[in-house]
């Protein structure tokens, strides 16, 4: 018999995502994305000054403040053609990667881990044989018995007073959990350690951005970051030191823990290798600049259409004239007014609520297309870009991926495999890795070019009467894109298309499903009770729906209602 | 010296869900601190809100808060009501990475602050739009000197300030868009 199973909220971290699947013979056989409120920031921005409108988008959402500002800077340079002078691109990049491995630690251990690690289990465990294990996966000093036995000390105490029915969201016990009581242990003591190097990370971001949350020293034009060898208050010797030091122990954090483990965590689950695919197009732009006009990047950027890898197509900038021309957001299943696909530049946003209906509009996310077509982003997206293309960094960490999951499971893992739920996860875990070697490429690039006696960091914008522009940045969780006209150097029009609206779109002109609700489909669920196998996919995804809309907590406590259809 | 933090929380483009920061810029132009007291205007912190209140002495928030109470009407709740109450209080977009933070904090990690109190202020609306509704911007002022008073209690120090303007940057009016 058919069940509807409604989930709301998703996410552990901000409910604004609702799911709805159809389940039929223990298989989602159909599946609606939704989010649950208005969306309505952008009109804010009309009528300002350009070059403050950053200070706005990056309240657009309390988890990626940091890839709004930037887009946003970008989006007016690029309306402008405004270069930016190299310091600044390489400053920027440092607050980029940072802000990245913070986001990847935090999505990891604080958010998706739970979906696979049953802390149930941990009692259970031998202190000593989980380090054995975990010191034949990886030269991190940190996994010695004392120290998983620590961690299995603190879920005892926490057990015994009662206080670990909290978390019992994470359907501990469930019978989709497969790990063995070591490498729950294993991945608990590092969601404990995770929390020391996600502030190293954070820090990092303070020191270049002056704060955190809201970094303070972006300009239109370049950074306000001033650069003094000799100062210990400006960018100088001292604090370069200190970055250094920070990015080089997160890095190795990432390499030598979080990669590990979520090829180890993966390895142990190789039926999630074929669920979750879905939308197999992909979308990444390029991103972290190598000169000041935006013609080289350290991170390639393409789109890939029906699976087909041999035909990828790369982006050469990081505002394509084919990206640039591509982009629609359509609201037949949204809630806002509208008949036709509209470009960002011409984009509306006016409600037309009607309540939730499956078949007519169900959401308050627009459906983003490219070329027509709905588009996965995000890491998943951005490994099988660089793969396609042979980018070096991208081939060296995805095939190390690959071979460790292979020698753990005992099969051949293959590039094939990364179309699943698992698949993102592992390419996160690439792209991290990938970001760990460029943050200390680029700190070298910074520094380099300082010891030239260059110290720019800024060019200053000049107006022109009516110009549009397109700002992007690969975030963590995938393409963003800031698209703004400038009428007498006033803010015309601004959209902000996101990463998860890409991903959580819902249905389109065509009846298209949008990547999650694609990549839900066919999913076997043991327990319609208890549906986390569709979180698991889900938070695949790394949602955060915030800056796709925003709304109050409805209830914290529930997490799913089923009906019988 | 105690460390202590004042955060503000909420979103500037939302309404009365911009209060927290709101009261955080008032109390930044009015008074100075003592060594140790830091004022910080989080914005909507996630899961990541655990990065900002690890090993504080003491933790102050001030938050808008969607409780069922009318418009500008002042909830405080101290540390065990949030950690008792962590998956039930009705707050915003932000309140479970407040409380699942601070039980995260405060279960596993033992890193939690020692004293926690959080000044809820009920919101009205929580349209796009950078401007509070009249009660929330009153109930801001009675929230100042309840962070002063909380102050007292912990027996930490500030002083009154020559008055500055605050830097409500957010509230300026957009210019109107020629034809």
């Amino acid at each position: 018999m058919a069940k509807r199973i409604t989930i709301d909220p998703i996410t552990r971290i901000e409910g604004h995502l609702r799911v709805d699947v159809e389940v039929d013979n223990n298989a989602v056989s159909n599946a609606w994305a939704s989010c649950t409120m208005w969306r309505g920031i952008e009109k804010i921005l009309r009528g300002r000054d350009p070059r403050d409108a950053w200070l706005y988008t990056q309240r657009f959402c309390g988890v990626c403040t940091t890839v709004h500002a930037m887009a946003s800077v970008r989006a007016v340079e690029d309306a402008l053609k405004l270069e930016v002078p190299l310091n600044a691109q390489y400053i920027r990049n440092l607050i980029l990667i940072a802000h990245g491995l913070h986001d990847h630690i935090v999505h990891f251990y604080q958010l998706s881990a739970l979906d696979w690690v049953d802390v149930l289990q941990i009692p259970k465990a031998d202190p000593a044989a989980a380090s054995k294990l975990a010191e034949s996966l990886s030269p991190w000093t940190r996994n010695s018995r004392n120290e998983l036995k620590a961690a299995q000390d603190k879920v005892n105490a926490v057990a015994a007073s009662g206080q670990l029915g909290i978390f019992a969201n994470g359907y501990w016990g469930h019978p989709a959990m497969k790990l063995s009581p070591e490498v729950n242990l294993i991945a608990f003591a590092h969601y404990l350690q995770a929390l020391e190097y996600q502030r190293k990370a954070l820090q990092v971001v303070g020191m270049l951005g002056s704060k955190t949350p809201h970094i303070q020293t972006l300009t239109v034009g370049g950074v306000t970051n001033a650069i003094d060898l000799d100062s210990q208050g400006a960018l100088g010797i001292d604090r370069l030191e200190t970055i250094r030091e920070l990015l080089a122990e997160v890095a190795q954090f990432v390499q030598q823990v979080y990669f590990v483990d979520v090829c180890a965590v993966a390895a142990m689950y190789p039926d999630w290798f074929k669920i979750g695919s879905g939308v197999k197009n992909y979308l990444a732009v390029p991103d972290l600049p190598l000169d000041s006009k935006g013609s080289a990047y350290d991170l390639p950027g393409g789109f890939i259409m029906n699976g087909n890898i041999g035909g990828t197509r790369p982006f050469k900038t990081a505002s394509d004239q084919e990206f640039r021309d591509g982009v629609t957001e359509d609201v037949t299943h949204s809630y806002y007014q509208g008949a036709k696909p509209l470009h960002p530049w011409q984009g509306e946003t006016e409600p037309e609520f009607t309540g939730w209906n499956g078949e007519q509009k169900y959401s308050w996310v627009k459906a983003p297309r490219f070329k027509g077509q709905p588009m996965q982003v995000g890491p998943l997206s951005q490994v099988l870009v660089g793969y396609a293309q042979g980018h070096p960094l991208t081939v060296k960490y995805a095939d190390l991926a690959l071979n460790r999951v292979s020698a753990i499971a005992g099969v051949r893992a293959t590039p094939d495999m990364l179309h699943s739920t698992l698949g993102r996860h592992a390419a996160r875990a690439i792209r991290a890795a990938m970001l760990a070697d460029l943050a200390q490429k680029h700190w070298q690039l910074l520094v380099n070019n300082i010891a030239k006696g260059d110290f720019s960091v800024h060019n200053p914008p000049v107006f022109g009467r009516e110009v549009e522009g397109v700002g992007t940045h690969e975030a963590p969780r995938g393409t963003l894109s800031h698209w703004v006209v400038v009428k007498d150097a006033k803010i015309k029009n601004y959209q902000a298309v996101v990463p998860s609206t890409w991903n959580a779109s819902p249905r389109d002109n065509n009846g298209a499903h949008g990547p999650y609700e694609a990549s839900l489909l066919r999913t076997p669920i043991a327990d319609a009770e208890k549906p986390l196998e569709v979180l698991r996919t889900i938070h695949s995804f790394d949602p955060c729906m915030a800056c796709a809309c925003h709304t109050f907590d409805p209830e914290g406590k529930r997490i799913a209602q089923v009906k019988v259809l | 010296m105690k460390r202590i933090l004042i955060a503000g929380i909420g979103n500037i483009l939302l309404g009365d869900d911009g209060v927290g920061p709101y009261v955080l810029r008032l109390l930044e132009s009015s008074y100075t601190f003592d060594e140790g007291v830091e004022l910080s205007d989080l914005g909507t912190p996630a899961l990541d809100f655990i990065d900002h209140i690890a090993g504080l002495d003491a933790l102050i928030v001030i938050d808008s808060v969607d409780n069922g109470k009318s418009g500008g009407a002042i909830t405080l709740y101290g540390k065990q009501d949030l950690l008792r109450n962590a998956p039930t209080i009705r707050m915003d977009t932000h309140s479970p990475a407040i409380t699942g933070s601070l039980v995260a904090a405060d279960v596993f990690f033992g890193v939690s602050p020692r004293e926690v109190l959080l000044i809820g202020i009920s919101a009205s609306f929580y349209d796009a739009g950078c401007k509070l509704s009249g009660p929330v911007e009153s109930a801001a002022k009675e929230a100042v000197r309840l962070v002063l008073a909380e102050l007292d209690r912990l027996g930490v120090g500030y002083r009154r300030k020559p008055q500055a303007e605050p830097n409500i940057w957010w509230m300026s009016a957009p210019q109107e868009q020629s034809a």
